[in-house]
């Protein structure tokens, strides 16, 4: 607390959303620093989605602040919020979300072509990297669901984002495709990279630094994995 | 990368774009058929405007006198108004003359046939008469620029050694260019070079044409002419324009249309010409109509990769940049492969309808694919609504 704040990649501070009487997030605050792998969890329709979209730029709290390496997001202007998204963050969505007729590399390439311009030869050695090398050329609907995944890993960090934020990434993807994701995930921590990830499952929010567990839209509990055996907790009012 | 992706879009797209594209190019084929056709049939009735040779006459009034007659001196008048529209002014002077046919050895070299028939004709009689105009020859020859001319127009307005020679005269007194010849009127005579035989289908065809003080000084009617004819351009209203200035500066003097009908003609093509524009404009709409119908399909195809694209960076010009871009292809291809076929169906309308042949003109395909790009970007404007999209409703559904 009385440390100084370094490399504080995220800053929620009391950060709600309504989506006309529904609460979905309710004075949430939390910190993570640089480097830190998060886990979000929480039943379905805890808010845990509406949290990441608004870490992501993809929609606005309705009070409250949310501060992404220094830049308030709920105060981006239109044009301001896309260049935030194309900046500082890389998403991986449980659908994946690729363009469906765009093969694997230009998937890629399009998010450097939003970031700035595009390099094929970045891009390859991108898709090389999560073990694409030989589905450059594929299409979505050529590549297996833990490739496709691969791919959107692929465009996540093409433009070395601040911020990962990953929504049940393994959510649709069988054992072995779910492992390759997530040892994946372990390299880019181990790399220094700083992870928000949504799951459901208790085995892959023990991987993070911390579970962050929502209800009904609040913040329940924080918990570190590390400290977990001496149920070290941290309680929210 | 841009074109790169805008290639993958078309590619994806190319059900809907293939309705798009239909659309464009059956509009443009009409559109083009119809603009091409507007532009040679106009260009048509200007020649043939220009084919009427004088179409405004100034006369005397009509009056108690045998023969009217007026000063030359309105020729001045009429110049010096410096209306642009009139094309040339020619006066005219027109006597009833003896023509003395050349010698044979004149027309040596219009043949035996006509050399003998000459002879003949010399023998016959010391004079034949012909109508004989006195003018000048730069105004009728740049008034009468479609005749047939066998030798040479004179070229000097007022060469009082030289004529010209109509056809049908020419062959009556039997010359050519080059023979002499020798006119008669009240005891005074002229001899004359023709220099070329003028061959107008008209009246013309029958008379000779000299200087205007060649038949003054015949006529012994110094300062004196018959009428004027004029070549006005334009249209209607503007030669009646013309007319009414004339009038003014001419008092004493009637200003009078010729061939009426060449005016009411030009005043029906004139609303033929505005039904074809009115056509065209029509087509224009249903062809952004039917560029409408199919893009709006495609908006809503489109709605989960724009929210994506937004959801990854794209800024909201980019993505419907790429929109806007299909939209033109799809309107220049349209407009390229439209236009070829609009130009043989012109050609096939001409050809029916009108019974001439039309020419492409080459400034219909810059027209065609401009309206047309603006057509399919007016049909695409339901594209620019996806900027509106928030990707995260989008990327939410499921
Ligand atoms: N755009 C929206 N309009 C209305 N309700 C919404 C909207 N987005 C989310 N919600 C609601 O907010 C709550 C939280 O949703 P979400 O963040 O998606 O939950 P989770 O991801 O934890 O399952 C849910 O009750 C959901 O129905
Ligand atoms: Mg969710």
């Amino acid at each position: 607390m009385t440390e100084p704040v370094k490399d504080l990649v995220v800053q929620a501070e009391l950060v709600s959303k309504t989506f006309g009487t529904l609460r979905a997030l309710d004075r949430v605050s939390f910190q993570v620093v640089a480097g830190e792998w998060i886990a979000i969890m929480g039943p379905s329709g805890s808010g845990k989605t509406t949290l990441i979209n608004i870490l992501g730029g993809l929609d606005r709290p309705t009070s409250g602040r949310a501060i992404v390496d220094g830049v308030d997001v709920g105060t981006l202007g239109e044009r301001e919020l896309t260049r935030y998204r194309a900046d500082k963050v890389g998403f991986v969505f449980q659908q994946f979300h690729l363009v469906p007729y765009l093969s694997a590399v230009e998937n890629v390439m399009l998010a450097q072509y939003f970031h700035s311009v595009a390099d094929e030869a970045e891009a390859v050695r991108a898709l090389q990297r999560v073990g694409l090398g030989d589905r450059l050329v594929h299409l979505p609907s050529q590549l297996s669901g833990g490739e496709q995944q691969r791919v959107a890993l692929a465009r996540a960090l093409i433009n070395h984002p601040k911020l990962i934020l990953a929504d049940e990434p393994t959510g649709n993807l069988d054992q072995a495709n779910e492992d390759l994701v997530l040892d994946l995930l372990r390299d880019l921590h181990s790399a220094g990279h700083t992870i928000l990830l949504v799951t459901h499952s208790l085995a892959i929010g023990r991987l993070a630094d911390r579970r962050i567990e929502l209800a009904h839209g609040r913040l329940a509990q924080i918990i570190f994995n590390v400290d977990e055996n001496h149920k070290a907790v941290q309680e929210h009012s | 990368m841009f074109w790169r992706i805008l290639w993958r879009l078309l590619h994806a797209s190319r059900g809907r774009l293939l309705l798009a594209f239909i659309a464009v190019a059956s509009g443009a084929a009409v559109c083009a058929a119809l603009l091409n056709l507007d532009l040679d049939a106009g260009d048509k009735l200007a020649r043939e405007f220009r084919v009427l040779g004088a179409n405004v006459i100034v006369a005397p009034q009509r009056s108690t006198d045998a023969v009217p007659l007026m000063d030359a001196g309105a020729m001045a008048q009429i110049n010096a108004l410096r209306v642009p529209e009139i094309v040339a002014a020619a006066p005219y002077l027109y006597i009833a003359a003896q023509a003395e046919p050349p010698a044979a050895s004149n027309v040596a070299q219009a043949g035996p046939a006509a050399a003998g028939n000459a002879t003949q004709q010399a023998e016959k009689a010391s004079g034949i008469p012909v109508i004989v105009a006195g003018t000048w020859f730069d105004q009728i020859a740049r008034m009468n620029s479609w005749w047939k001319i066998e030798g040479q127009w004179v070229s000097s307005r007022d060469d009082s050694a030289h004529c010209m020679a109509g056809s049908e005269a020419a062959k009556t007194l039997g010359l050519g260019p080059g023979s002499a010849l020798i006119l008669r009127y009240g005891g005074r005579e002229a001899s004359l070079i023709v220099s070329g035989i003028a061959t107008s289908g008209g009246s013309e065809d029958s008379q000779l044409f000299v200087s205007l003080e060649v038949a003054q000084n015949l006529a012994a009617l110094g300062g004196r002419i018959g009428l004027v004819q004029l070549s006005v351009r334009g249209s209607a209203p503007a030669i009646e324009n013309v007319m009414k200035q004339l009038a003014r500066a001419l008092p004493g003097l009637s200003v009078l249309p010729v061939r009426q009908l060449a005016a009411t003609e030009g005043r029906l093509l004139e609303r033929i010409r505005g039904l074809l524009l009115a056509t065209v404009f029509l087509i224009l709409l249903l062809t952004a109509l039917g560029v409408l119908a199919a893009m709006a399909g495609l908006a809503l195809e489109r709605r989960r990769d724009v929210g994506l694209m937004k959801a990854l960076g794209g800024s909201v010009q980019r993505v419907v940049g790429f929109f806007l871009a299909e939209a033109t292809v799809v309107g220049l291809a349209g407009g390229v492969i439209g236009c070829g076929a609009g130009m043989l169906l012109s050609q096939w309308m001409g050809a029916r309808i009108f019974a001439t042949s039309i020419a492409p003109r080459p400034i219909v395909l810059p027209v065609i694919l401009i309206l047309m790009v603006a057509v399919s970007l007016a049909g695409a404007l339901p594209l620019g609504l996806l900027g509106r999209v928030r990707p995260a409703e989008i990327l939410r559904g499921e």
